[in-house]
């Protein structure tokens, strides 16, 4: 029933996704806390950036004006994202930009990963509705990491980033049976590893770029 | 004023991906090398993360975030792909040694 669409994608949010996203969001609001800033701040840059790399840079920067270019750069991961779920929505529309704010990581592996599976008008509503619930989340972990503030340091602070990336890292590995996510996660790994000696901001950017033009090399001459 | 800009910023990335691919299917090179380098840099993103962590993490010993993904992986394996008690035996050296 196309009614119910949100709700089970809302469903499938409300376990690993929303729990690491939290996870992650309550570590932001803490270092903000920490950093002097205010909850209307936190909960805005959250919300409306929902990228957490240029989120960082901005909140290491003061939120001053000059950090904005290498905040910007930072999330330009977003532009590659869009364009390879884009298709997923099923022909265009207008109503496909509803999906634009909703394109972060954590939606959009998951979009990757289901939406093939449902009918072509149930895919738009799933993933508007698995992205409100990451905000949701995000949003409860600002404000709970906010309230926390100081409390949370050391082991603890440290476990909640550390459960995002390993959330993506068990991602990738239920992927790797797939020959095409198989090429992608191992060339940008192995691009991963020179790029390490480059600025941060350039390094993500410079091995995603690297290594998946060699997987896509790769699985186009297979 | 920061703030809008970088918000504004990354949506109009976000909308203009959506934008670029209009009327392309998802067998398109065009899409195909856009998926490859998105999950390419989200391999890349786990890796740093691990091997060259900035902030909190960044104070936890090697050994340990990778103990970490050894465990949560190991985990993952065991439970057959379920990625809760994959993300909570993982997360444990780190607070542990953090």
């Amino acid at each position: 029933m196309p009614g119910s669409i949100p709700l089970d994608a809302a469903r499938a949010a409300l376990a690993a996704p929303a729990i690491a996203l939290a996870a992650t969001f309550v570590a932001f609001g803490a270092a903000c806390a920490a950093a002097g800033i205010g909850l209307g701040w936190t909960l805005a840059c959250g919300l409306l950036v929902f990228g957490m790399p240029g989120q960082l840079v901005l909140l290491q920067a003061g939120g001053g004006l000059s950090a904005v270019p290498a905040a910007l750069f930072a999330n330009s991961r977003f532009l590659p994202m869009a364009i390879a779920i884009a298709p997923l929505f099923g022909p265009w529309r207008a109503r496909t930009l509803l999906a634009a704010p909703f394109i972060a990581v954590t939606p959009w592996a998951a979009g990757l990963r289901s939406l093939p599976g449902l009918a072509v008008e149930q895919r738009l509503p799933w993933f508007v509705g698995f992205g409100l619930v990451c905000f949701a989340a995000s949003a409860a972990g600002m404000v709970a990491g906010h309230a926390l503030g100081g409390m949370l340091e050391g082991g603890a602070q440290a476990a909640l980033v550390f459960v995002n990336p390993l959330y993506f890292a068990a991602l990738i590995a239920l992927d790797l049976r797939w020959p095409k996510p198989r090429a992608a996660a191992l060339c940008g790994m192995a691009a991963a590893l020179p790029c390490l000696w480059l600025p941060p901001g350039v390094a993500l950017l410079a091995a995603g770029l690297l290594g998946g033009s060699v997987a896509f090399w790769i699985t186009r001459r297979g | 004023m920061s703030l809008l800009l970088l918000a504004g910023g990354g949506l109009a990335l976000r909308l203009c991906g959506l934008v670029l691919a209009r009327g392309l299917s998802a067998q398109h090179p065009l899409i195909a090398w856009a998926t490859a380098v998105s999950q390419a840099t989200l391999a890349a993103f786990v890796l740093f993360a691990f091997l060259a962590p900035s902030g909190a993490l960044a104070a936890v010993p090697l050994f340990a975030r990778a103990g970490g993904v050894a465990l949560a992986l190991l985990v993952l394996w065991l439970a057959k792909g379920r990625l809760l008690p994959a993300l909570a035996a993982g997360a444990l050296p780190v607070w542990w040694w953090g």
